[in-house]
């Protein structure tokens, strides 16, 4: 217990007086972090938890941070008001996704997540006097009830939506449509047998995952002043599946394990970044190899056998 | 009005005949066996009531209301449980995750309850919780409420399968093999159990069973299906002295007599 306790206290702490130790280029790392521990956590109860492939999840994340850009600049909505109106647009649109789930699986609904990622990308690029187009949008800093967010302030805002984004992933993982999910994975026969409606559990893990990643989309829009489609492709996608799998499938701890580690990576590859996607590469397939169960399994299995009780051979 | 009502039911896989025409009535609080040599048509039957097959044609009731071709999900929710012949539990998951997802119909509460993790979340997880470890001690697995289920033998597997299968609430009961692979002694203990549970819970049990020892035992009245279609049906004693069962099912398999 005191050992748990540890383990957030002290990351807790730590990011909590990063403003005092850091200078603003690592406090804008950690932000990316964050977004991407967000956008992971909704990717793993989809992906992790429900089973359900999808290589959307940027778009997702694109049109979170387009709706709230576009509600901004061109409506003048405020942005505490933008960031949630952009969540509720992309779980809408995500919801579109749960119905050929319904019928498909496996490789022929990863299609389908293909082809809609090809959609908004192309949506993007086609009306350049709402997107910004291929050329971008840039966007002015936000504003919380008047007050400029930035520097510090918007680091503890991103914190903070971060924290309530990690307790709303860890409360939906243990509760009923936390089990459902599993359930819906593991065998549709048996979750039937059940009374568990696989549409419905569907249903609701497209839009967790939606949900989660609008708010990514959101926020990224905040701490980096800048969106383009590139930042949203389906490199950008299968970065957000080698989060989930290097941190552990079905796991929260495991979301934000494999989100922090690699969104540093590309720091760690400074000076040879052409090779990034290739270091992703390996890492996935080593992850694969050497430890299916991701990172956190891999410590869970670790941290057992120390304690002379580890799983029965 | 019987619980259960088949009425010509018809089911065929790619032209195969599986099951051929078979009306039956299954009161409520019987147990009822369901026996017949391989490919009889038992499992296509089973499946064909819980919703997993489509039946080519016939109709059938429970409690009053038409089921046929309902999604087995709403089936289930009807109040048709059932556990499986080569049980499937979820394996990663432990023995007290297994019987919480059989509590998800009848322990409720919402999306935003379920984010927010306070309030009603909260006392109905108290609550589900509390149930799945009454039914963890009603089948002796309280000790073992946070093993994972795949390492665990065969026959404790067959108990965690029937109190998941029990978290549902079910009127009617469907057994696939509930003895197979059991010791003498577990499968009479099974017995015991399973006669307690029509009795104490008042469930109404539909067992497929091989093991024609235990079927004499255990049913109060019993089918026998040969080739699809209904060859016998009556008191265990007189099945067993069926000049027509003994020659199609005792007589062709007769390690199972």
């Amino acid at each position: 217990m005191r050992f748990h306790a540890a383990l957030i206290a002290i990351p807790a702490l730590l990011l909590l007086a990063l403003p005092l130790l850091a200078g603003s280029y690592q406090i804008y790392l950690v932000e990316l972090i964050l977004i991407n521990v967000v956008a992971a956590i909704g990717l793993n109860l989809l992906t992790g938890n429900c089973g359900q492939i999808s290589l959307c999840h940027a778009s997702l994340i694109a049109i979170g941070a387009y709706g709230t850009a576009l509600l901004t600049t061109g409506w003048g909505v405020t942005y505490i008001v933008a960031l949630p109106a952009g969540v509720l647009l992309t779980t809408l649109l995500g919801a579109s996704l749960s119905y050929p789930a319904r019928r498909l699986s496996g490789l022929y609904l990863a299609l389908v997540t293909l082809g809609f990622l090809e959609v908004v990308s192309i949506a993007i690029e086609e009306f350049p006097n709402f997107t910004g187009g291929v050329r971008g949008l840039k966007l002015p800093p936000p504003e919380l009830a008047g007050w400029p967010l930035k520097a510090a302030g918007l680091y503890y805002f991103v914190l903070g939506v971060t924290a309530l984004a990690i307790c709303a992933g860890w409360n939906i993982r243990r509760s009923r449509y936390g089990r459902a999910f599993n359930a819906v994975r593991q065998s549709v026969i048996v979750a039937q047998s059940l009374a568990i409606s696989p549409g419905r559990t569907k249903l609701i893990a497209f839009c967790f995952a939606a949900a989660f990643a609008g708010l990514a989309g959101g926020l990224f829009t905040a701490v980096v002043g800048f969106i383009d489609p590139t930042e949203f492709d389906i490199s950008a996608s299968l970065r957000q599946i080698t989060f989930i799998v290097v941190g552990g499938l079905g796991s929260v701890l495991g979301s934000i394990v494999g989100a922090s580690i690699l969104t540093l990576l590309p720091e760690a590859l400074r000076g040879a970044n052409e090779y990034s996607d290739v270091a992703y590469g390996a890492i996935l397939l080593a992850t694969l190899v050497l430890a299916p169960k991701g990172l956190v399994g891999l410590a869970g299995s670790l941290l057992s056998r120390v304690n002379g009780k580890g799983p029965v051979p | 009005m019987s619980l259960l009502g088949l009425d010509g039911v018809f089911v065929s896989f790619g032209g195969v005949a599986a099951v051929r025409g078979v009306s039956m009535q299954v009161e409520e609080g019987e147990i009822r066996g369901l026996i017949g040599p391989n490919g009889a048509g038992k499992t296509s039957l089973i499946n064909s009531i819980t919703g997993i097959v489509r039946p080519d044609g016939g109709v059938i009731a429970f409690a009053d209301q038409k089921i046929t071709a309902l999604a087995p999900n709403i089936i289930a929710a009807r109040g048709i449980g059932r556990t499986f012949q080569h049980v499937e539990l979820f394996r990663e998951a432990t023995v007290l995750d297994n019987v919480l997802a059989g509590l998800y119909r009848h322990h409720v509460y919402g999306i935003a309850a379920a984010i927010a993790g306070w309030g009603r979340a909260r006392r109905v997880e108290r609550e589900a919780r509390g149930e799945a470890h009454s039914l963890l001690e009603a089948f002796d697995l309280a000790p073992l409420a946070l093993v994972p289920v795949g390492d665990l033998p065969f026959g404790i597997q067959k108990r965690i399968d029937l109190a998941r299968a029990l978290a549902v609430q079910p009127r009617l009961l469907l057994l696939d093999e509930p003895i197979s692979g059991m010791s003498e002694t577990e499968a009479d203990a099974a017995v015991g159990m399973l006669r307690d549970l029509a009795e104490r819970r008042r469930i109404t049990l539909l067992v497929v069973e091989h093991n024609m020892r235990v079927m004499m035992r255990l049913a109060s009245r019993i089918t026998v299906m040969h080739q699809g279609e209904i060859l016998a049906e009556g008191a265990p004693a007189d099945i067993r002295n069926n000049r027509a069962v003994v020659e199609a099912y005792l007589g062709e398999d007769d390690e199972h007599a």
